[in-house]
């Protein structure tokens, strides 16, 4: 640890759980607000885990039971004893930093090396459960008008008259004719008993009613089920499954359906959705780096991707500085008014103003133009459209550089200003030898995660323009303004047969490398900095 | 590890802390249990849910199932109509029924997450065009509706019926048609050419900033412009001989598709429509008279109304000899394939909203033509807008359900798009069958 980073961190802390030595007076009332603050964390902690208890076990996931009880138990014992000072800030940081980072990140690998997509996401089981459950109506048959009942030890069977009037009695054994003594009725005429068995009420059906729907009363083709609870008619499964092989057959045609890749493929290479979600290893990825449709326009949008990143970053950087610079004047009348206003843009949720920018730059409609009398097509014309998103981008960005480096100005002691003057030293000079290079010390950090950010600002391409005007003839479909991420958004999720996990997983992990490696690169020239300082 | 006074004080009140939060979680499993009672749970009031018999709770979207004996996941709109049968069908059969209210584009992803994890509801009431994706993810289960198929119009049971097996009880259709200001043209046009000529006269006099009210959305929008594509014999996808959708057939650049294309490149030089023609200008210029033709659903009737504007609607003349035809959404009530009562879902489904009474009510809250015809005949008897609908899609082709559709809607804007603002328009379009097609290929 850097000097200057153990000093971040005593000055970070407010004071509040090391509580030990207090009972001497001057400091009794922060120390027992200490305490309580310490009893409504452990609470909510405790409380937390409590809540969550009942779910866990109902989903029956030991590990998570395991793994978020430890984590509570650790907490309570860092907290409740004396000792383990650094345990008081390591456990509840290292919580977080797995939770929120580590977590996510390992489970996006996790995922880009699986199938996951639309119809990739259920178990195999699941999936199976669903080709298993699919039944057609027998053409040609009649439907019935049904009773549920049960004898007393419970097993179902159907009272059922069909649309000529007939009423025969449905087990698991077959379809039965019954003649009028075997039947009881109500004074409605309505059955309420057949033989032993009586009929189910609405609790007891709603109790059983997965059970009466796998219920099946065998027929010469196919077998009689309910349909809702007082109806009931003929089906044949679409599918048959063979546990021994694994195989799965159309009933109708004899096709015969292997499991392959996640999904019940036939020697045509058809076949039946739902699949189930399987590990693939790197196919997503060698799917990035080979398939057309990505390839196409992929350069194209890696360009511009770094383009509008760096030069977001310089123009925000840009205006930002200059601002603080012109306002940072002492004895400048107005300062904090001016400060106010300009902060306003950041202030504002960019998803909104996004769209009202958008809004403003229509063509026809939009206020710009009706102010200029002109017809510029601001979002239409490919390189206006990519002005347009900088300017956008930099209304909204420059209020944060402006915050940044008007607090960074502030901590530069203005001794060193007035000795180069001293020296001769032109303001001009003063600040490119001086503030500038010390300014860099403490922003350049910021610059390098405001590019981070800025190259993956989907919110602004997205929300502006929706990554256009569109590419003429590109293999698929990708705007002039597309950035990666709102490009393979497209791609992974609005295209094809809907939302492809594993494919966006494996590029935002792939995004991810090229933002670490642009950043380490940066940070290592800023460390150089640094050593000027 | 001795601990003094003070920390145990700490450690019995966190430790209760704990044991209320556990204590009020199981109220809520209580107190659903008996029919009419409320939920005023933690999990309820993630959302807005209304178990019947009880009050409304509104907040953000639902996070969890609620907890009762039957869940449905429905639109605004469609909430409280849903809601008063819900009410009826809990009091007849002594059980609870909650409805929970989603985004209409939420209802079908957050199904497709949330049901697995048998954390989704027994039904929800959605769009035909939703079967490609919720099929292919396993989570709607079939539904057999033969024993009521016959009081409904066909080309509705028909959207349902996906690969084979139907998968929704059809509620309402909807499609676009032209609605015409009555001050400024009093008589319908008979060919779209009169359309034209009379829309840019108006234009021409002054009376009029924009000829055709053609909703484009800033980047051209397909689904508004399919009715004129189709009159030149364009299409999106071909149809196999039973009539599902064929996607290795694309006809958006097929000779008919080509025309079209040339037709809208005709229409925007001309300024009958303009590609800056967004929801909110449709609305705004055809409410004012600043637009003496608009072309839209039912859903856009409510704001003219409000507007005060003297409209009818009816079908879209015929476009240089040919018949234009609409897309057709049809929306309708699916069963979740996870559901936790999946017999009293499929009762509720069948046997209370098949009816004409229910079709009718839920055309009284959300306008939309009825798909039972029995009570669209009743509705359209008293509203000639919903006649003039109907008429429209009459002839109109059920929205592509297969999941290729979704590899075509932004080729096909983009194609739109490029046309507005000077590419060739065979190009353009040419260009967006490719795309299509890799997209298909390799998505």
């Amino acid at each position: 640890m850097t000097e200057r980073e153990a000093r971040q961190v005593q000055d970070s802390d407010a004071p509040p759980p090391e509580n030990g030595r207090g009972t001497d007076a001057p400091r009794r009332s922060s120390l027992t607000w200490a305490l309580v603050g310490k009893i409504l964390f452990l609470g909510a902690v405790n409380a937390l885990f409590f809540v969550g208890l009942p779910s866990m076990l109902a989903l029956e996931w030991w590990a998570g039971i395991a793994v978020l009880g430890l984590a509570t138990a650790l907490v309570n014992w860092a907290y409740l004893t004396k000792k383990n000072l650094p345990a008081k800030y390591l456990i509840p940081g290292t919580i977080f930093a797995l939770t929120f980072q580590i977590v996510p990140v390992i489970y996006s690998g996790y995922i880009s090396l699986t199938n996951s997509s639309i119809s990739h996401r259920l178990s195999e089981e699941q999936a199976l459960d669903n080709l298993t459950g699919r039944a057609s109506n027998v053409p040609g048959t009649t439907r019935f008008d049904m009773s549920i009942l049960a004898d007393p030890e419970g097993t179902l069977a159907l009272f059922l008259v069909d649309d000529e009037g007939t009423e025969t009695f449905g087990t698991q054994e077959g379809q039965v004719a019954l003649s009028a003594d075997e039947v009881t009725r109500d004074e409605d005429g309505d059955v309420v008993a057949v033989g032993d068995y009586t009929l189910l009420g609405i609790a007891a059906i709603s109790e059983r009613q997965n059970e009466i729907l796998d219920f099946d009363v065998p027929v010469e083709r196919g077998a009689i089920m309910a349909v809702t609870i007082t109806t009931a008619a003929v089906y044949e499964a679409l599918y048959t499954y063979d546990e021994d092989t694994g195989m799965l057959t159309e009933n109708a045609t004899g096709v015969v359906y292997e499991p392959k890749d996640g999904i019940f493929t036939a020697a045509d290479g058809r076949t039946l959705d739902p699949g189930w979600q399987v590990f693939i290893g790197f196919d997503n990825y060698t799917r990035a780096f080979t398939n057309d449709s990505i390839r196409g326009p992929f350069l194209r949008v890696l360009v511009w991707n770094y383009v509008f990143a760096i030069l977001s970053v310089i123009l925000t950087f840009a205006v930002g500085l200059g601002l603080a610079v012109t306002l940072n004047r002492a004895g400048m009348r107005g300062q904090k008014i001016y400060r106010a206003f300009l902060v306003v843009p950041y202030a504002l949720p960019s998803f909104m103003t996004a769209l009202i920018w958008a809004g403003m730059l229509n063509q026809q409609f939009g206020v710009i133009n009706e102010l200029l009398g002109a017809d510029i097509p601001w979002l239409r014309d490919p390189t206006l459209a990519k002005a347009s998103v900088l300017m956008v981008n930099l209304w909204l960005g420059f209020p944060y550089m402006f915050l940044v480096s008007t607090g960074a100005l502030q901590s530069i002691p203005s001794e060193l200003k007035e000795a180069s003057y001293v020296d001769g030293a032109t303001p001009r000079q003063a600040f490119n030898a001086i503030t500038f290079p010390l300014l860099m010390v403490s922003l350049a950090p910021l610059l390098i995660a405001s590019f981070a950010f800025n190259f993956n600002n989907f919110n602004v391409i997205y929300l502006l323009n929706q990554g256009g005007p569109p590419i003429e003839g590109a293999t698929t479909p990708a705007g002039h303004t597309d950035i990666l991420i709102s490009y393979t958004y497209r791609l992974a999720f609005e295209s094809g047969s809907g939302a492809q996990w594993g494919f966006a997983s494996a590029i935002a992990v792939l995004i991810f490398m090229m933002v670490a490696a642009v950043s380490a690169l940066s940070f290592r020239r800023t460390r150089a900095l640094e050593d000027l300082a | 590890m001795k601990l003094r006074p003070k920390v145990w004080l700490a450690l019995l009140l966190a430790m209760s802390m704990a044991l209320t939060a556990c204590g009020d979680s199981e109220e809520t499993t209580t107190t659903t249990t008996a029919p009419t009672e409320t939920t005023t749970s933690a999990m309820a009031e993630e959302t807005t849910t209304t178990v019947a018999g009880g009050d409304t709770t509104t907040t953000t979207e639902p996070v969890v199932r609620a907890d009762a004996d039957l869940v449905i996941w429905a639109d605004d709109t469609r909430t409280p109509v849903i809601q008063e049968f819900a009410d009826d069908f809990a009091a007849e059969n002594n059980i609870t029924v909650a409805v929970q209210e989603l985004s209409f584009d939420g209802l079908r992803d957050r199904l497709i997450t949330a049901a697995p994890a048998g954390e989704g509801p027994d039904i929800i009431i959605g769009a035909h065009d939703w079967l490609g994706q919720l099929v292919s993810a396993g989570v709607v289960a079939p539904l057999d509706i033969g024993a009521v198929a016959d009081q409904f119009a066909p080309a509705a049971v028909q959207a349902f019926n996906y690969q084979g097996t139907n998968y929704g009880l059809p509620y309402a259709i909807e499609n676009i048609a032209l609605v015409r200001n009555t001050d400024l043209v009093p008589e319908s046009p008979a060919t779209f050419e009169e359309l034209v000529d009379t829309a840019l006269q108006l234009e021409a006099d002054g009376e009029v900033t924009l000829p055709l009210a053609l909703q484009e959305n800033g980047n051209g929008d397909p689904f508004h412009n399919y009715p004129i594509v189709t009159a030149f014999g364009g299409y999106v996808f071909g149809e196999n001989a039973d009539g599902s959708y064929n996607p290795e057939d694309i006809g958006i650049a097929s000779e008919g598709g080509v025309a079209a294309a040339e037709y809208f490149a005709e229409l925007s030089n001309e300024g009958v429509i303009s590609i800056d023609t967004l929801y909110d200008v449709m609305i705004e210029t055809f409410s004012n008279g600043d637009a003496p033709f608009a072309i839209t659903g039912p859903w856009a009737l409510g704001e003219f109304d409000a507007a005060g504007v003297n409209y009818v609607v009816e079908p879209i003349p015929s476009v240089q000899g040919g018949e234009p035809r609409p897309f057709v959404g049809v929306q309708g009530f699916m069963l979740s394939a996870f559901a936790e009562n999946p017999l009293i879902a499929s009762t509720f489904v069948l046997d209370f909203m098949a009816t004409q009474q229910a079709q009718e009510a839920l055309f009284e809250a959300g306008g939309r033509p009825p798909a039972h015809t029995a009570a669209f005949l009743a509705v359209a008897a008293d509203n000639p807008n919903i006649e003039g609908f109907g008429e429209a899609g009459q002839n109109g082709y059920p929205m592509p359900a297969i999941p290729e559709m979704g590899s075509v809607w932004q080729a096909w804007t983009d194609a739109y798009a490029l046309i507005f603002t000077g590419t060739d328009p065979e190009q353009a379009v040419t260009d967006a069958a490719d795309q299509i097609r890799t997209l298909i290929d390799e998505g």
